[in-house]
């Protein structure tokens, strides 16, 4: 099981805007050990953050994305108090959910 | 010499020796300086030791540190310490077997990026760094209880300490007992031990020496300048407790022709705008002339700008913020602004 995410959000003029920090190790599948052999790909493939049950964001990475990727949004409508759910899936089916406090 | 009068002749040799040396510590160095007043040592006496002597007394919850960080550090440093656009990370690289076994592997493997938690062998080195030269634009600018405080939410960041944790003077000692890299640190060096393995190793050549070495190539013009002046980038922040030495003099009085006696440039000094505004050339913020050259013209620039330096900003220039500066007398910013719109 991956570490938890980091989330934080922050409500402002109706705005809320969220930063999220995930724990992955987003292997390319093009990188090689240390003796030579390929290392297997292994990265998120879905992101969705969703308020209250409303999907408001959802992203479809790649191995292009770095190593304990940073991702920041903004959404309308939250408010203080309500919850931020963000998940990743990643290729080889783990998956993550964590929940944020607007603030 | 007899064989008994050889003793006789070394102690009197010592006798002679030490008289000398008594005289001259007493009497040769007389009315040359004086000793120290405890004042004057504990002025100078403010760094926190490995063994946590000079700690002052206080705490800070990570929760707490959260506010304080995203007040003042999270610009640089990222929401989670994880940012690399300006500095080095501050957090990743560690895992819950770093923090058993307190050697961190990615740095024993080599290749991964480094952090300063990955780094760190003992935690009085975070907490006096920070409360010694953060915030960046205001050092020796926060709390004792709010360096407990950011330094509890780093270490949370790390995953070091749980969220619910407060650290204070008390249990400083039990934090350096899970610091990832305790056992990191290394001794047999040069650093350490004069007679250490030194990082490099100098023999003189005397015969058959190879060919003479010449310089094939050099860091091309435009690249040499390219973080600008390092002189006027200094954070002088209080009283410096030195001379500035004759050589030093004239390269500062030239990295700021003319400008020297602008109240508005000695004001910039002093609040730290230019710790990360450049005359010239940009580095954490545009630099002073890329401001002035885009709000040339413009009629209502210095009360804008005036405005955009009370309240901080963020997007015009790029992604780092611009903390706000509330506490500003009206009558000081414009000096600066008038200054800075002068820059060319």
């Amino acid at each position: 099981m991956a570490d938890p995410m980091r989330i934080r959000a922050v409500a402002r003029d109706g705005v809320v805007n969220v930063r999220v920090l995930m724990s992955h190790e987003m292997e390319t599948g093009q990188r090689k050990d240390a003796s030579g052999k390929l290392v297997p790909a292994h990265f998120i493939r879905n992101v969705t953050a969703s308020h209250q049950g409303k999907t408001v964001l959802t992203a479809l990475w790649g191995p292009a994305v770095a190593k304990n990727p940073y991702l920041e949004f903004e959404f309308k409508g939250g408010q203080k108090g309500d919850k931020v759910l963000v998940t990743w899936e990643d290729n080889k089916g783990e998956k993550r959910s964590d929940e944020g406090v607007i603030n | 010499m007899s064989r008994w009068s050889r003793p006789l002749f070394w102690v009197l040799a010592l006798a002679i020796c030490g008289q000398g040396w008594a005289q001259s510590s007493k009497g040769q160095h007389q009315g040359i300086g004086r000793a120290a007043t405890a004042d004057e040592i504990a002025a100078w006496d403010t760094d926190v030791r490995g063994d946590l002597k000079g700690l002052p007394p206080g705490s800070g919850s990570v929760s707490r540190g959260e506010v304080v960080w995203e007040a003042k550090c999270a610009s640089c440093h990222g929401s989670f310490g994880e940012s690399n656009q300006f500095f080095p990370p501050l957090i990743g690289g560690i895992t819950a077997e770093d923090i058993k076994t307190g050697r961190v592997a990615g740095l024993v493997r080599g290749g991964d990026q480094r952090s300063t938690v990955m780094k760190l062998p003992k935690i009085s080195t975070l907490w006096d760094y920070i409360n010694r030269a953060m915030p960046w634009q205001a050092p020796k600018t926060l709390t004792a209880d709010e360096v407990y405080a950011v330094t509890a939410y780093i270490l949370n960041q790390g995953n070091i300490v749980p969220g619910s944790f407060v650290l204070s003077d008390r249990n400083m000692a039990e934090v350096q007992a899970m610091l990832p890299n305790r056992n990191g640190m290394t001794r047999n060096h040069g650093l350490w031990d004069t007679r250490g393995k030194p990082d490099v190793k100098a023999a003189a050549c005397m015969r058959n020496c190879g060919p003479e070495p010449r310089i094939t190539s050099q860091l091309p013009d435009h690249a040499s300048g390219s973080h600008g002046n390092l002189a006027e980038q200094y954070r002088l922040f209080g009283q410096v407790r030195m001379a500035v030495l004759p050589a030093v003099k004239p390269v500062a009085a030239a990295a700021a022709p003319a400008g020297v006696s602008d109240p508005g440039r000695s004001l910039a000094d002093k609040n730290g705008c230019l710790a990360c505004h450049a005359p010239k050339q940009r580095t954490i913020g545009p630099a002073l002339a890329e401001i002035a050259s885009k709000y040339r013209g413009v009629s209502d620039a210095e009360s804008r700008l005036v405005a955009k330096v009370r309240a901080g900003g963020q997007g015009v220039w790029g992604n780092m913020p611009m903390p706000p500066y509330q506490n500003l007398p009206e009558q000081e910013l414009r000096a600066m602004v008038q200054w800075m719109l002068k820059s060319e």
